[in-house]
C-alpha cells in the first residue's frame, strides 16, 4: 500500500516541531536528531503518521536509541497536572536559587528516569518560583522542556510543503532563499498543470523547482518539463524526496544547458570533432571532459559548427551501423536528444532560479516559449531583476511585466495570548514575471 | 473554452484577454451580443484606446498584437491568475499570492479531490481546478443560490465543468452531504463562522488523512477556529499571513554635489555652489500603499484516525459561549 512506510522511501520524521528528511534505504538505517542517534528498525511496513517512542539502547549518557511503535504522542501539559499558579510575577526573583537541585543532581535524574515527565515534574517540585508563576508563564515552561525532553516522533510521507519546509529552515542559502510562498507563487504565475511542455533554468535550488513543477504537473498526465542546470548533474535532492513514481519522474529531462542547446542548434551535444572516440570511453570520464570542454569552450566556432553540421546527425541516427556503440552512450546523450525534441515544439511556460545574471539566460531560453505563455525569474536580490526589467521594457517583446516581492507572517495562536511569532524569515527573493508576445 | 487546454488561435466561444497599456480585460469572443433591447448587434468592446470588433479577434494567435483605433494591445489566453484580476466581481475574491500558498498549503495535486466553500466569484475554484485536473475533482458549495447558480454556468462556459461540481448548499448547516463522506483529499472553507464547519470537515476527509485551509479576515474567527480544530484531533495547526508588493522600476537621474574642493581655497570666484553633475540609477520603489491585510490562512492535517490524539482536557469557555446556536452539531462528532 501507499501509504505504509517502505524501505527506498524518503521520510519525514517529525519530533515536537522539527522535522527531518530521510532517505529510509534499510530496515535498520539510523537518523541523528540534534545529539540523539536513533535505529530507525521497526518502522518498515507502519502506516503513514505512525508515532514511535524513542527507547534508550543501554546506558542513557551515549543517546543511543531504538524505537517502538507508540499509541500516541503524551504530551507534558497533559501530564503534568499543575494545581496553583499566581497572578503577576512581582515576587519573582532571578536570583539562580530557585532550583533546589544542584546541576549534577539534574544530570543524574535525567539518566536515571525512564519518562520525560518524572524529569520535569522533579524539577517542578524543587523549583521556590514555580507555582508563583502564572498560568501562562508555566504553560510556557512545560512547552519549552516538552521540547528538550520529547521521547516521540511521527513519521510524515514528504510532499512539496514539507520539503520546501524543512529545507528553508535547515540551510534557505542552498535553495537561495526561496521561502514557500514564493515557491507557490511561481507554479501558479506560470499556469503550471497537467499538460503542457514546461522549460526550467536551475542552477542551485538543490531541485525545490523541479520538484514544485514535477507535482504540479501531476501523476499519469502528459505534462513535460525540460530541467537545465549548467552542472554536470543536475540537483536532485527534493525532486527524489518526494517519492515519484517512475513514470511521473520519466516526464521530467534534466539536462546539462550547454549539451542541451548545443544539440538544438547543432544536432550533436558534444563539442568535440572526433565523437567516435569519445564515445568509448566510460560514462563517467566522458561526462568529466564534456564538463572540461564546456567550461573552456563556451561558444562554438563558426568553423566547428560547420563541421559538425557536416557530419551525420547524431539527432537522426535510431539505427546506426554499429549497435555496441550505440550502447555505450550515456543516458545523459539521450535526455539531450529528447529534451531537444520537446524544445522543437515549443514551451508553454518558462521558469527561471538561477545564481547568474539572468540577462542572457532569460533572452535565449525566451525564444523557445510560445507567444501568449507566461514566464517568472527567480532572483534572491532585487538588482539583477530591475536590469533585465528595463531591458525588456524597452524590448517589449513581454506583456504585464511585473517585480513582485512577498512578505509572510506565522502567528501563534493560542487562548488570550495570539500575536504574531517573535521572529519571522524576511528573506524570500524577487519575482519577475510575464507574458511573452509574438 | 479557453480555461481547459492550452491554445495557439483563438476561437469563437473563448474568452480572450486583452492587455492595454498595463490594463488588462477579459473579453467574451463572440461576434454577436444582445443589446438593451434585446436585439442581436455587432460585438464591439470599447477600450481607453478606442472600439474594438471582438469578429476580429477569431483566428488570432494568442500573444499577437491588436490594433485599435488609438494604439494597440495583445491578446492572452486566460489563465486562473488572469481571470483573478479580471472576473466580474459578485463577492470579495482571493488573489493570486493566497491562493498560491492555498494550493501549497492543501497539497494539491493532479488527482486530488478537493471541497471549497464558498464558491464565491469563482477566483479560487478556477485555480483548484487547474491544479487537480485532470483525475481530481473539485466540489464547491455557495449558500446563494443565484451566486452558485452563475458560477456552474460559468465553469460550463469555460469548458471546465467536468471537473467541478457547483451546488447550492449552506454547508454550515447541512455539512458537505454524504455522498462526499471520507471523500476529500483537502477542505477549503472561506466563511463567517468556519469552526463550525470543522466537525463536517471531519466526515468529509479521506481514512488516510488530509488537509484542512480557512481563509479569515479577522484574527476572532481564527481564535475559534484553531480551538475547534485541536478538539478535533488535527495536527500541524498554523497560522499565516502573506502578503505580496508590486515593485515600480526606473531610472533615476539624481544630482551629485562636490563637497570636496572646499578643503582649499579656490582660485576662480565666485565658486559655484551647486550640484556639480549627474548619475544613473535603475531604481526599486516601493509602493505608497500596498495591501496590508487580506486575510489569515490556518492549516492542518487531519491524520488517519489511528493517529488522532484524543482530547484530554475538554478545552474550556471559548466553545461554551457560541454552544447556543451549533453546541448540538459539534457533540454529534465528538
Amino acid at each position: 500500500m501507499a501509504n505504509e512506510i517502505k524501505i527506498g522511501d524518503y521520510i519525514v520524521i517529525q519530533k515536537h516541531n522539527y522535522k527531518k528528511l530521510h532517505k529510509f534505504n534499510k530496515s535498520d538505517s539510523t537518523i541523528n536528531l540534534g545529539k540523539d542517534t536513533i535505529n530507525l528498525e521497526g518502522l518498515a511496513g507502519c502506516p503513514y503518521f505512525s508515532v514511535f517512542k524513542l527507547i534508550p539502547k543501554s546506558n542513557k549518557k551515549k543517546r543511543e536509541f531504538t524505537v517502538e511503535l507508540a499509541e500516541e504522542a503524551v504530551k507534558l501539559t497533559d501530564e503534568i497536572d499543575i494545581k496553583v499558579s499566581g497572578n503577576d510575577n512581582r515576587n519573582i526573583l532571578d536570583d539562580g536559587r530557585s532550583q533546589k537541585l544542584s546541576a549534577a543532581d539534574i544530570e543524574t535524574l535525567k539518566t536515571d528516569s525512564n519518562k520525560a515527565s518524572d524529569i520535569v515534574e522533579t524539577l517542578i517540585s524543587n523549583s521556590n518560583t514555580f507555582h508563583n508563576k502564572t498560568e501562562f508563564s508555566q504553560d510556557k515552561y512545560l512547552r519549552k522542556k516538552e521540547k528538550k525532553y520529547f521521547e516521540y516522533f511521527q513519521v510524515l510521507k514528504p510532499n512539496l510543503r514539507i520539503i520546501s519546509e524543512i529545507m528553508y529552515k535547515l540551510e534557505p542559502n542552498k535553495i537561495q532563499n526561496l521561502r514557500i510562498d514564493t515557491l507557490s507563487q511561481i507554479i501558479t504565475m506560470v499556469n503550471i498543470h497537467c499538460e503542457g511542455n514546461h522549460l526550467l533554468y536551475d542552477s542551485g535550488s538543490n531541485g525545490l523547482v523541479a520538484a514544485a513543477l514535477l507535482s504540479a504537473i501531476g501523476e499519469n498526465t502528459t505534462g513535460k518539463l525540460v530541467h537545465m542546470h549548467p552542472g554536470n548533474m543536475s540537483q536532485k535532492q527534493a525532486l527524489l524526496a518526494m517519492n515519484f513514481p517512475e513514470e511521473q519522474l520519466a516526464r521530467c529531462v534534466s539536462v546539462n544547458v550547454y549539451s542541451a542547446l548545443r544539440q538544438f542548434y547543432q544536432g550533436c551535444d558534444t563539442n568535440n570533432s572526433a565523437p567516435q572516440e569519445e564515445k568509448t570511453e566510460g560514462t563517467e570520464e566522458t561526462s568529466m571532459k564534456r564538463k572540461h570542454e564546456e567550461t573552456s569552450e563556451e561558444c562554438p566556432s563558426k568553423k566547428s559548427k560547420q563541421d559538425n553540421e557536416n557530419e551525420p546527425s547524431e539527432n537522426d541516427n535510431t539505427n546506426v551501423p554499429d549497435p555496441p556503440r550505440e550502447n555505450k552512450k550515456p543516458k545523459w546523450h539521450f535526455d539531450n536528444i529528447a529534451a531537444s525534441e520537446i524544445l522543437q515544439n515549443k514551451m508553454d511556460s518558462l521558469v527561471i532560479a538561477c545564481k547568474e545574471d539572468p540577462q542572457n539566460i532569460f533572452n535565449e531560453l525566451v525564444s523557445f516559449v510560445k507567444p501568449g505563455r507566461p514566464f517568472v525569474i527567480y532572483y534572491n536580490v532585487a538588482e539583477p531583476l530591475q536590469q533585465l526589467y528595463m531591458q525588456l521594457k524597452m524590448q517589449s517583446n513581454v506583456a504585464a511585466l511585473k517585480l513582485t516581492c512577498n512578505w509572510m507572517r506565522n502567528y501563534q495562536v493560542l487562548p488570550d495570548r495570539t500575536h504574531p511569532e517573535v521572529t519571522m524569515n524576511a528573506s524570500s527573493g524577487f519575482l519577475l514575471s510575464g507574458y511573452v508576445l509574438k | 473554452m479557453s480555461f481547459r487546454n492550452y491554445k495557439d488561435k483563438i476561437e469563437e466561444g473563448d474568452t480572450a484577454i486583452l492587455y492595454l497599456s498595463n490594463n488588462l480585460y477579459a473579453i467574451d469572443v463572440r461576434p454577436e451580443m444582445k443589446n438593451k433591447k434585446g436585439e442581436i448587434v455587432e460585438n464591439v468592446y470599447q477600450t481607453p484606446f478606442g472600439a474594438l470588433k471582438v469578429r476580429t479577434l477569431i483566428g488570432a494567435n494568442y500573444g499577437s498584437r491588436v490594433e485599435l483605433s488609438k494604439g494597440w494591445g495583445h491578446v492572452i489566453q486566460p489563465t486562473p491568475e488572469l481571470w483573478s484580476l479580471t472576473l466580474p466581481h459578485r463577492t470579495q475574491i482571493i488573489y493570486t499570492p493566497d491562493i498560491s500558498m492555498i494550493l501549497l498549503q492543501l497539497d494539491l495535486v493532479p488527482g486530488s479531490i478537493v471541497i471549497e466553500a464558498g464558491t464565491g466569484s469563482g477566483s479560487l475554484t478556477h485555480a483548484l481546478i487547474r491544479r487537480v485536473r485532470p483525475h481530481g475533482h473539485v466540489y464547491t458549495f455557495d449558500f446563494h443560490e443565484h451566486r452558485s447558480k452563475v458560477a456552474q454556468e460559468e465553469f460550463q462556459e469555460h469548458g471546465i465543468a467536468d471537473f467541478v461540481t457547483a451546488k447550492h448548499r449552506d454547508v454550515l448547516a447541512d455539512g458537505f452531504g454524504e455522498e462526499l463522506n471520507g471523500k476529500a483529499d483537502a477542505v477549503f472553507l472561506d466563511l463567517p463562522s468556519p469552526w463550525i464547519g470543522v466537525p463536517h470537515v471531519l466526515n468529509a476527509i479521506k481514512n488516510q488523512g488530509g488537509r484542512f485551509c480557512s481563509f479569515s479576515p479577522c484574527i476572532e474567527q481564527v481564535q475559534r477556529t484553531c480551538l475547534a480544530l485541536q478538539d478535533h484531533g488535527f495536527q500541524e495547526i498554523s497560522t499565516m499571513e502573506v502578503l505580496q508588493t508590486e515593485i515600480k522600476i526606473t531610472r533615476r537621474t539624481i544630482p551629485v554635489r562636490d563637497l570636496s574642493f572646499l578643503k582649499q581655497k579656490s582660485s576662480v570666484s565666485p565658486v559655484e555652489e551647486k550640484p556639480s553633475s549627474d548619475t544613473n540609477y535603475v531604481v526599486g520603489t516601493w509602493p505608497q500603499s500596498t495591501p496590508g491585510h487580506t486575510g489569515y490562512l490556518t492549516v492542518a492535517t487531519l491524520p488517519p484516525p489511528y493517529a488522532r490524539s484524543k482530547p484530554k482536557k475538554t478545552t474550556k469557555v471559548e466553545n461554551d459561549e457560541k454552544s447556543t446556536e451549533n453546541g448540538d452539531k459539534m457533540a454529534v462528532d465528538e
